[in-house]
């Protein structure tokens, strides 16, 4: 697959006297898993709400595929196939695991039927079987989600992104707070995504990004600092400097720079 | 099934004989004036219940229910005493006044979130409420309209009217059971699930593609119909229509007896507003200040019981038997 799949066009975001995002133009091509990287307060979440519609952009073009989707609502951007998850991770609290899978289900439905009970859509119930079934959550099922631990509601978090069949999925630091094992579950469930929808992740843990990324994108300050392969990215000076400064990080870094 | 399922499926099967029995047994056990008290419970409970569609399910606080249901009383009021009207024109007249004002009110409210919405709810209600007092050649001012009550049916010399009181109790009965029974639908319904899922969090229910504000809206406009058939009932009830019912404080009442009974159940509306009919009509009698005792019965509840008596009463019955010691929780089970 080529051509691109989201285009950024001269993005600005501003909240009073701080551009959060400045005059951004990026393109993520078709069926890659893209990464996007930079330090705190670089307007990555910023730039997924601009994308979801939760925020308006003060200018600016986002494109989709074929569809021109700056100023559109929420809900409609969702209704193209663009899913996301958030940083702060946001589920139905008081719902059951179950319930917040089959209700994200049902709610992608054109029509909601406000009769006939929502228990009796057999295949809303099995299709929710099967994301518990690959996420690994089955034995969740009946927790009420605001019960779960971190790590278990950010896994929900990713099966109601996926219940729907998304086309894009815009990932934000989907593993924090995830402990070893959850993580290496979560990786290789974005791994497997990534084989037939494209990935937009924001991610820190630099072990993961330089593991799974097609490529990476690194802001600052709201705009581009640079992108490219992740080596490219970790050749780059401007970056380590910037940013992977960290010594933590180094090892990542250089393996993925000898690769 | 569980025990709970159960335990609630026997309580209802009681509740309902009770109910429809009530013509006979109230007088045996009282005396007759009760039966139409509950009938007065029955549309008071759905009244409530259109406080809690919209708190309970959808998560809006609204104090404007007492609008819609002002505007179905003037419906049949109105209709009758204006346009001369027959029963059920003059029924549908309130219902679909109701549900028309809930739409064009609805769409300016339910853009606003929490305390915004709560206020202008409020605001509407003052708006015509003043309309309504002031004006006096359409809605009679502060006299109201008394009207004379139609007959429902007639066939032929024979009529059925709210005059037979048995009728009067059973009409309400089955007009009130036919709309919990819808509301019981609904709130099972993908529809239903997206109001909770709008209760919530609107924004991650907005990011799974529903239209938050169209939600709201039908959720408005059908707590609208619930209190409107109830507006509409509580006119032929008291063959009357008077704007009093009209003012917000007594939206107030309804959203109270929905969280004292459990806002977010069916049932909860019910139990919460026979608790407090039953106290008021009780109390009332010996003591005027009986609303001091409701206020200080509704505090408690809301600190004991933040979900309410039906979730007071799910948490004890849920409650393994060998760790069964939730203060109180006997004294205060009442009916589903
Ligand atoms: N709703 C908002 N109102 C005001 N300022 C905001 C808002 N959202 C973000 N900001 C500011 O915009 C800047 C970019 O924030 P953003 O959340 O996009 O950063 P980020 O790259 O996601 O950082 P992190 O890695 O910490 O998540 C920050 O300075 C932040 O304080
Ligand atoms: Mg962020």
């Amino acid at each position: 697959m080529t051509g691109s799949m989201l285009k950024i066009e001269g993005l600005t975001k501003r909240f009073g006297g701080l551009t959060a995002v400045d005059n951004l133009s990026l393109d993520f091509p078709e069926g890659k898993l893209h990464a996007v990287i930079g330090p705190n307060g670089a307007g990555k979440t910023t730039l997924f709400n601009l994308i979801t519609g939760l925020l308006k952009s003060d200018s600016g073009k986002v494109q989709f595929r074929n569809h021109d989707i700056s100023g559109l609502k929420p809900h409609q951007i969702s209704r193209l196939g663009v899913k996301r998850t958030m940083q702060i991770k946001s589920v139905f609290n008081q719902l059951t695991v179950a319930e917040n899978l089959s209700i994200t289900r049902q709610s992608a439905q054109r029509f909601l039927h406000p009769l006939r009970p929502a228990s009796r859509d057999r295949q809303t119930r099995e299709r929710v079987d099967e994301v518990l079934e690959q996420m690994d959550m089955t034995r969740l099922a009946g927790q009420t989600a605001g019960t779960l631990s971190y790590g278990d509601v950010a896994m929900l978090e990713i099966g109601m992104a996926v219940i729907s069949e998304p086309q894009l999925l815009l990932l934000d630091e989907p593993i924090c707070g995830m402990s070893p094992a959850e993580t290496e579950r979560a990786v290789a469930k974005i791994l497997e995504l990534a084989r037939t929808i494209g990935i937009i992740i924001i991610e820190h843990d630099m072990e993961v990004v330089f593991g799974i990324a097609d490529d990476i994108t690194v802001l600052a300050q709201g705009a581009l600092l640079v992108s490219g392969s992740p080596k490219e990215i970790a050749d780059n000076e401007q970056v380590r400097e910037a940013y992977l400064g960290r010594p933590e990080d180094e090892d990542y870094v250089d393996e993925a720079a000898h690769a | 099934m569980s025990g709970r399922a159960l335990a609630e499926r026997g309580l209802l099967a009681v509740f309902v004989v009770f109910l429809l029995t009530v013509p006979w047994s109230v007088p045996l056990l009282l005396n007759p004036f009760w039966v139409s008290v509950i009938a007065e419970i029955l549309i008071w409970s759905l009244f409530a219940a259109s406080a809690n569609l919209l708190f309970g399910y959808v998560g809006l606080l609204s104090f404007g229910q007492a609008l819609f249901f002002g505007f179905g009383m003037y419906g049949v009021g109105i209709g009758i005493d204006h346009f001369g009207l027959s029963f059920w024109p003059a029924f549908g007249l309130g219902i679909v006044a109701a549900m028309a004002m809930a739409f064009v009110s609805g769409i300016l409210a339910v853009r606003l979130t929490w305390h915004y919405f709560a206020i202008i709810t409020v605001v509407f209600s003052l708006i015509f409420y003043f309309i309504a007092v002031s004006a006096k050649s359409v809605t009679g001012g502060d006299d109201g309209i008394n009207f004379a009550l139609p007959p429902t049916f007639s066939f032929g010399t024979v009529q059925y009217s709210f005059a037979d009181a048995n009728f009067q109790y059973f009409f309400i009965l089955a007009a009130v059971a036919i709309c919990f029974l819808l509301m019981h639908l609904v709130v099972n319904s993908p529809l239903g699930k997206a109001f909770l899922a709008v209760r919530e969090n609107d924004v991650r229910a907005s990011l799974i593609g529903l239209n938050v504000y169209v939600i709201r809206l039908i959720a408005f406009v059908m707590a609208g119909f619930l209190a409107g058939v109830a507006g509409a009932l509580f006119a032929f009830f008291g063959r009357y229509a008077s704007a009093s019912y009209m003012f917000y404080t007594f939206s107030g009442e309804a959203v109270v007896w929905a969280i004292v009974g459990g806002a977010g159940t069916l049932f909860g509306p019910v139990v919460g507003a026979s608790l407090f009919i039953v106290i008021r009509e009780v109390v009332s009698t010996h003591w005027e200040h009986h609303s001091l005792i409701v206020g200080v019965m509704a505090i408690l509840v809301v600190i004991l019981a933040p979900k309410g008596i039906v979730g007071l009463w799910r948490d004890w019955v849920d409650t393994p038997a060998d760790s069964a010691e939730i203060p109180a929780a006997p004294e205060l089970r009442t009916e589903p």
